[in-house]
C-alpha cells in the first residue's frame, strides 16, 4: 500500500499500487529484493521502472517504456479480485497441468486407475473406519 | 604448527561472549517455575557425561569406509555412544583426510605429536575412533582383515559393489569366519539394480538421484534452479539409517538369534524415505512436487523471507498465530495489517495455501521485514508468542547463548589437536549419554596397539608389515 | 569388478517382496507414540518398520494437526475418522506414522491419564514431543512413568529442549534449519546473486526422528544386555542440525573463518558440481515441472578424469591451466570449470549429457524429479518407492524403508489409518476395557 512521506511523494513498497488503475501488484520478495528495471501492472499493462535495494524502494515507480523485465508475482484489482494469466503475472509453480481450482480435489482412483478413498464420505458409507467401497474390494 | 601468516585477522577465543550462568538464564522465575528445567539440567548436563556408563561399550566396530562421509558418520553415531571403534584406512589414508575446502592447506590442523596435517571435515567425523592402516589390495592384507573380523561386532565398508566379495572378504565369506558379525555396506545408490554405484560416485550423487536436489531452491518462476545441500547431507542421513539398522541387528543378535546379518544402507534411499509426501502425491494423480524455495506448499505462514540484515523465518499456520503475526506487523505498519485483514479470502486456513495467496502474504510480510533486523523482528514477534528466528551464519550459531548453554557447540582441548570447536552429539540421555573423547587421529596412529591387542602381532611384525606395504 | 553372481546374490537377499517371510528385529517391543507433526512421529515410525508394535495416540475425533496439512488443496484420504467421515487426512501425514495402531485419547482427562499409566506399565518405549513440562504437569512425565515401569525408555523430542535460554521456543523444522546453521550455508553463492535455501525435506524433523531412533535403540540395547533399566532421552532438532555442520565449526573456532554458500559446487572437490543443461527432457509435456530444462551432477575431480572431461567438452585450455586439482579447486577457478561445462551442455538434455559422459567413463547423475524417481526401474526394483494395497484407503504410492537387512528386514505394512481405528482392539486387549467401558469413554469423548 502506498504511503506518503513528508515530501509528499508517494512512496510505494513491494506492493505497487498502479497510479492509473489502482491495481495492487505484488512484487514478491525473492526476485524483487535487489531489482532494477521495468515491471508491468497486471491490470492495465502500464510499465513502471523501479529499483529495490534490500527490499527498500530507492527509485520509482516511474512511468517507463519498452518491455517488462520481470512481472509481478500476483495482482488484485481495485475491487480485490485476483488477476492471473499469461503475460500478466508470473506463472505459479504447479505440480501438474490442470489449473488450480480453489476447491479440495476429490478423487476415487489412484494414478493407476485403481480404487482410492480420496473423496468425502458420509457415515453410511463406512464399514468401521473404512469406506465401504474399499472394504467391498476384499469381500469374499 | 599452522601456517604462521594465516590467519591475518585476530581470532577471538571461543566463546567470544561468555556462556550465561543458570542464574542469568532463569532470572525472574519463581522457584516452582525453575524446578522443571533445572531437574532436566541435572539429568542431562554434558559436564556429567563421564561419570556415567555408555550404551555400546560391549560393541567393537571396524570402519573400512573411505572417500565418502556416510561410513564415517555411521561409525561416529556408534563411537559417540561408546563403541570401541577402529577406522581402518589404506596405507596412504582415507582420501577425505587430505581434503580441505578450496584446497587451502592453511585450513588444516597439525597434531602435536607427528605434525601430520588433517582436513577439518575428516577431523570432525573421526571422533572417538582409532586409526589403523591396512592394504586390502594385497592378499596378505586381506588375510589380516579376516583375522580382524573375528574380533569385531560390526564391519562397515563402502567399496564399489562386489569389491570385497571378489577379494574374498565380503559378507558371504566373513560370515563363515564370524557368524555374529553385523556387516554393513553403505553407498550412494546400492550394490544392485540398474543404477547401482560405480566406483567414485559421491554425494550429492544420492541427493540428485532421489528427488532432493530437484525440490530444493527457488522455483524456476523465481529465477531459481535445483540446489544441493551445503553438506553431504544424504550421506549424513544415510549413515544415520545405517546406524539404526546396525543397532537393530545387534539387538536381534544378542536377544534372539546369536547371528549377525548383512545390512545395505544407501544415502539416496534414506532421503527417499524422508522426502515428505513426494511419493504419495505422485500416486494420487501423477503430480510432480514443485520446487518451492523457502516457502511451504502445505503451510502459510511458514517461510523464510529476506529482511533488513539477512533472512528471517516466521511460523504460524493456524489462526491464533496468523492474527498475532499481523498484529505485530500492524504496530509499525497498520496499512500492511489492513491489507491482510481486509482480504476475505485469507480468513480460512486452507485458503491461504494456494501459491497466489502465498505471494500476497509474503510480499506484505517482507515489506515489513525490510525495515527490521532478525533480532528486532524476533523480539517483536516473541512478545506475541509467535515462533520466529533468523537464518544464522556460522559465527552466530557458535555464539548463540542457548546453544552454548546447552552445549550444542563445544570446544574440546584435544590431546593431539589442541582446542577444536565442534558440533556435539545431540543424543542427550540421563543414564548413558553420548560423548566426545577425542576428535581426530593421525593416520595409522594405533597400528601397534591394535595389531598387538587383537592379533598378537608385536612391533617387529608390524614394522615388517609396513615394509611390505601391507599396513 | 562385481561379479554378476554377487549382484544377483544381493538382489535376492534384499528383495523387499520376500521381507514378510523373515522375522522382525523388534518383534515383541511396544512403543507408545504420543506425538504430533513430524519429529516425534517419525522416530516411532522407524521403530514400527522394524517390527515394534507402535501405538499412535491422538486427540479424539479429529486427530493430530499433521493430518490437516497438505500442499495447496490436494486430495485427502477419507475418512479422517469414523466420527468425522466428511474430513480427510492430508499428504503431510504420509510417511511419519507407517505400520502403526491408531487410538484416540484426550490427555486432559483423568481417565486418559490413568489409561496412559497402564499402557506405560506394559511398554518398552514412550515417545512424545509436546512442549517441555506439559506431560509432567499431566502426570505422564518420565518421573511418573518410571515409577510404574523402571524399564521404560522415555524419549522426548522437540525444537530447543526443555532447559536453557531458548527452552520456551516453539519447534518448527525450518526454524531449526535456520537457527542451527544448515540453511545459511545452502544455496547459490551471494556473489552469484543467490540466496540461502531451506532443504526441501522437513529435514531437521524427519532426520531428527532417525537420530532419536538411534538413541532409543542404543538405550534398548544397553537395557537388554546390561542394565535392565530404562532412561530419559532428550532430543533437540536444532541441536541435530548443528551436528551436521562438519568443518564449518572447527574452521570458525580455530581460524575465525566463516563458511558461506557455495551453490551447486563442492568446496572440497572439483569438478564435482551440478550444472544446467540447456534443453528440457520432455519439451512436449503439459506438466510445467517437465517443461523445465534438465540438470546433472558431473563428477571428474581426479586429474585423470578431469583431463577426460576436458576432452569431451572441448576444454583444451582448462586441461592445461587447471590440470592439477589444487588449482582447479580454488574458489577463484571453480567458476571457469563449471561455466565451460554448462556452455557445452547448452544444447543438450540431461540424458544427452549423461550418455556422452558415460561413453567417456565420466561419472554423472541426472537430477531426477519426483516422477522420474517414481518411475525409475532402479528405485522400483529395490522397493525404495512402492505401490501398496492399503487395507483402509486403497491403492497408494509410498516410500519404502530407508535401509535393507538380510535377515530381519524393515518393511512397509500400511501407510496410516483414521483416528481411533484401533480403539477397541488396543484398549480391550491391553487394558481389559469391556464393550460398555469403551462405549462410555467414547460418549465422554475421553477416546
Amino acid at each position: 500500500m502506498a504511503s506518503e512521506t513528508s515530501s509528499g511523494v508517494i512512496k510505494q513498497g513491494l506492493v505497487l499500487t498502479c497510479a492509473k488503475c489502482s491495481t495492487k501488484n505484488y512484487l514478491d520478495p525473492y526476485p524483487f529484493w535487489n531489482f532494477s528495471g521495468n515491471t508491468k501492472c497486471a491490470g492495465c499493462d502500464a510499465l513502471y521502472a523501479v529499483t529495490f535495494v534490500k527490499g527498500q524502494q530507492v527509485s520509482g515507480p516511474t512511468a517507463s517504456s519498452g518491455k517488462a523485465d520481470l512481472l509481478p508475482g500476483y495482482a488484485e484489482d481495485k475491487t480485490g479480485a485476483g488477476i492471473t494469466g499469461e503475460g500478466k503475472i508470473r506463472p505459479a509453480p504447479q505440480a501438474r497441468p490442470d489449473p488450480f481450482t480453489g476447491q479440495q480435489k476429490q478423487i476415487t482412483k489412484s494414478l493407476r486407475g485403481k480404487p482410492l478413498s480420496g473423496s468425502r464420505l458420509k457415515k453410511e458409507d463406512l464399514v468401521g473406519s473404512r469406506a465401504r467401497f474399499i472394504a467391498d474390494l476384499h469381500k469374499t | 604448527m599452522a601456517d604462521t601468516t594465516f590467519p591475518k585477522h585476530k581470532v577471538l577465543p571461543w566463546p567470544a561472549v561468555p556462556i550465561p550462568t543458570p542464574d542469568e538464564v532463569y532470572a525472574g522465575l519463581t522457584d516452582q517455575a525453575k524446578e522443571y528445567p533445572l531437574s532436566l539440567e541435572k539429568q542431562l548436563r554434558q559436564s556429567e557425561n563421564f561419570k556415567k556408563p555408555e550404551n555400546l561399550t560391549t560393541v567393537r566396530v571396524l570402519d573400512l569406509s573411505k572417500g565418502m562421509i556416510i561410513g564415517n558418520w555411521c561409525s561416529s553415531m556408534l563411537s559417540e555412544l561408546g563403541s570401541d571403534t577402529i577406522k581402518c584406512e589404506p596405507p596412504d589414508g582415507d582420501p577425505l583426510r587430505w581434503q580441505t575446502p578450496f584446497g587451502r592447506k592453511e585450513y588444516m590442523i597439525k597434531d602435536a605429536e607427528t605434525g601430520e596435517p588433517i582436513g577439518l571435515h575428516f577431523l570432525h567425523e573421526m571422533r572417538n575412533k582409532q586409526s589403523i592402516t591396512l592394504n586390502l589390495e594385497k592378499p596378505e592384507g586381506r588375510e589380516l582383515l579376516k583375522k580382524l573380523a573375528v574380533h569385531v561386532d560390526v564391519l562397515i565398508e563402502n567399496y564399489p559393489p562386489g569389491q570385497f566379495d571378489a577379494w574374498g572378504i565380503g559378507y558371504r565369506q566373513l560370515k563363515e569366519i564370524n557368524p555374529r558379525l553385523v556387516y554393513c555396506w553403505v553407498g550412494q545408490k546400492g550394490q544392485w539394480g540398474p543404477s547401482k554405484d560405480k566406483p567414485g560416485n559421491l554425494d550429492p550423487t544420492a541427493q540428485a538421484s532421489c528427488g532432493f536436489v530437484h525440490g530444493t531452491g527457488l522455483p524456476k518462476e523465481f529465477g531459481g534452479r535445483p540446489t544441493r545441500s551445503a553438506m553431504w547431507m544424504a550421506d549424513q542421513v544415510g549413515g544415520t539409517s545405517a546406524a539404526i539398522g546396525i543397532l537393530a541387528a545387534l539387538l536381534y543378535r544378542d536377544k534372539v538369534s546369536g547371528k549377525g546379518q548383512f545390512i545395505e544402507a544407501t544415502a539416496a534411499e534414506a532421503i527417499i524415505r524422508i522426502l515428505d509426501y513426494n511419493w504419495g502425491w505422485y500416486g494420487f494423480d501423477g503430480s510432480i512436487r514443485p520446487r518451492y524455495g523457502n516457502w511451504d506448499l502445505a503451510i502459510n505462514i511458514y517461510a523464510v523471507n529476506p529482511c533488513k540484515d539477512g533472512y528471517f523465518m516466521v511460523g504460524g499456520g493456524h489462526d491464533r498465530l496468523w492474527y498475532r503475526i499481523w498484529r505485530t506487523v500492524g504496530q509499525t505498519r497498520p496499512d500492511l495489517e489492513d491489507e491482510i485483514l481486509d482480504d476475505k479470502a485469507l480468513r480460512v486456513v486452507t485458503a491461504r495455501l494456494p501459491h497466489l495467496r502465498q505471494v500476497k502474504t509474503y510480499t506484505v510480510l517482507a515489506d515489513w521485514q525490510k525495515d527490521h533486523s532478525r533480532a528486532d523482528a524476533m523480539h517483536q514477534l516473541l512478545a506475541q508468542q509467535v515462533a520466529s528466528g533468523g537464518v544464522n551464519y556460522i559465527d552466530e550459531v557458535a555464539e548463540d547463548p542457548h546453544f552454548k548453554y546447552r552445549g550444542h557447540v563445544d570446544e574440546i582441548d584435544d590431546q593431539l589437536y589442541g582446542k577444536v570447536l565442534y558440533g556435539t552429539s545431540p543424543l542427550l540421555e540421563d543414564k548413558a549419554p553420548a560423548r566426545l573423547k577425542w576428535i581426530g587421529r593421525p593416520l595409522g596412529y594405533d597400528n601397534e596397539e591394535i595389531y598387538l591387542k587383537l592379533l598378537g602381532l608385536g612391533p617387529a611384525e608390524v614394522a615388517g608389515l609396513k615394509k611390505r606395504g601391507v599396513v | 569388478m562385481a561379479t554378476p553372481d554377487f549382484e544377483t546374490y544381493c538382489q535376492h537377499l534384499f528383495d523387499h517382496k520376500t521381507a514378510f517371510g523373515k522375522p522382525e528385529a523388534l518383534k515383541g517391543y511396544r512403543v507408545l507414540s504420543c506425538t504430533q507433526y513430524i519429529l516425534g512421529p517419525s522416530c516411532a515410525a522407524y521403530l514400527a518398520e522394524l517390527g515394534a508394535e507402535v501405538i499412535k495416540i491422538e486427540t479424539p475425533r479429529r486427530g493430530e494437526p499433521m493430518r490437516h496439512t497438505t500442499p495447496f488443496n490436494e486430495p485427502l484420504l477419507y475418512p479422517l475418522s469414523r466420527w468425522v467421515p466428511e474430513a480427510g487426512t492430508g499428504l503431510g501425514f504420509f510417511g511419519a506414522n507407517t505400520n502403526e495402531e491408531f487410538v484416540s485419547l484426550d490427555f486432559h482427562r483423568p481417565e486418559a491419564r490413568q489409561a496412559m499409566l497402564e499402557l506405560a506399565a506394559k511398554s518398552d518405549v514412550m515417545v512424545q514431543n509436546f512442549r517441555p513440562g506439559t506431560f509432567d504437569r499431566w502426570g505422564m512425565g518420565y518421573q511418573h512413568f518410571s515409577k510404574v515401569n523402571p524399564r521404560l525408555i522415555y524419549q522426548w523430542l522437540g525444537g530447543f529442549g526443555g532447559w536453557g535460554p531458548g527452552r520456551v521456543r516453539a519447534s518448527y523444522d525450518i526454524l531449526g534449519q535456520a537457527m542451527g546453521g544448515a540453511f545459511g550455508i545452502t544455496g547459490e553463492a551471494a556473489d552469484r546473486g543467490g540466496t540461502p535455501s531451506k532443504h526441501t525435506i522437513w529435514l531437521a524433523d524427519y532426520w531428527g526422528g532417525m537420530m532419536a531412533a538411534v538413541a532409543v535403540l542404543a538405550a534398548l540395547y544397553y537395557r537388554d544386555t546390561v542394565s535392565g533399566e530404562g532412561c530419559f532421552i532428550e532430543y533437540s532438532q536444532v541441536h541435530g542440525v548443528t551436528r551436521m555442520l562438519e568443518y564449518a565449526l572447527p574452521l570458525y573456532g580455530r581460524y575465525g573463518v566463516r563458511r558461506e554458500r557455495w551453490g551447486n559446487w563442492d568446496t572440497e572437490l572439483c569438478a564435482h558440481g551440478i550444472i544446467q543443461c540447456g534443453k528440457s527432457s520432455y519439451p512436449d509435456s503439459k506438466n510445467p515441472q517437465e517443461a523445465e530444462v534438465g540438470y546433472i551432477l558431473v563428477t571428474a575431480h581426479t586429474d585423470e578424469d578431469f583431463k577426460k572431461l576436458c576432452g569431451v567438452i572441448g576444454g583444451k585450455d582448462l586441461a592445461t591451466t587447471l590440470a592439477k586439482h589444487d588449482d582447479r579447486v580454488k574458489a577463484e577457478n571453480q567458476g571457469t570449470v563449471y561455466d565451460a561445462i554448462e556452455a557445452w551442455a547448452k544444447d543438450k538434455t540431461k540424458e544427452d549429457v549423461a550418455t556422452l559422459l558415460d561413453k567417456a567413463g565420466i561419472l554423472n547423475q541426472p537430477v531426477w524429479n519426483a516422477k522420474e524417481v517414481s518411475e525409475n526401474p532402479h528405485w522400483k526394483l529395490r522397493g525404495a518407492v512402492q505401490w501398496i494395497d492399503d487395507p483402509i484407503y486403497g491403492d497408494l504410492h509410498h516410500q519404502g524403508p530407508a535401509f535393507k537387512m538380510s535377515d530381519t528386514p524393515p518393511r512397509l505394512k500400511w501407510a496410516l489409518k483414521p483416528v481411533g481405528t484401533d480403539n477397541e482392539r488396543v484398549y480391550g486387549r491391553l487394558l481389559g476395557w469391556t464393550k460398555s467401558k469403551l462405549a462410555k469413554m467414547e460418549e465422554m469423548e475421553v477416546i
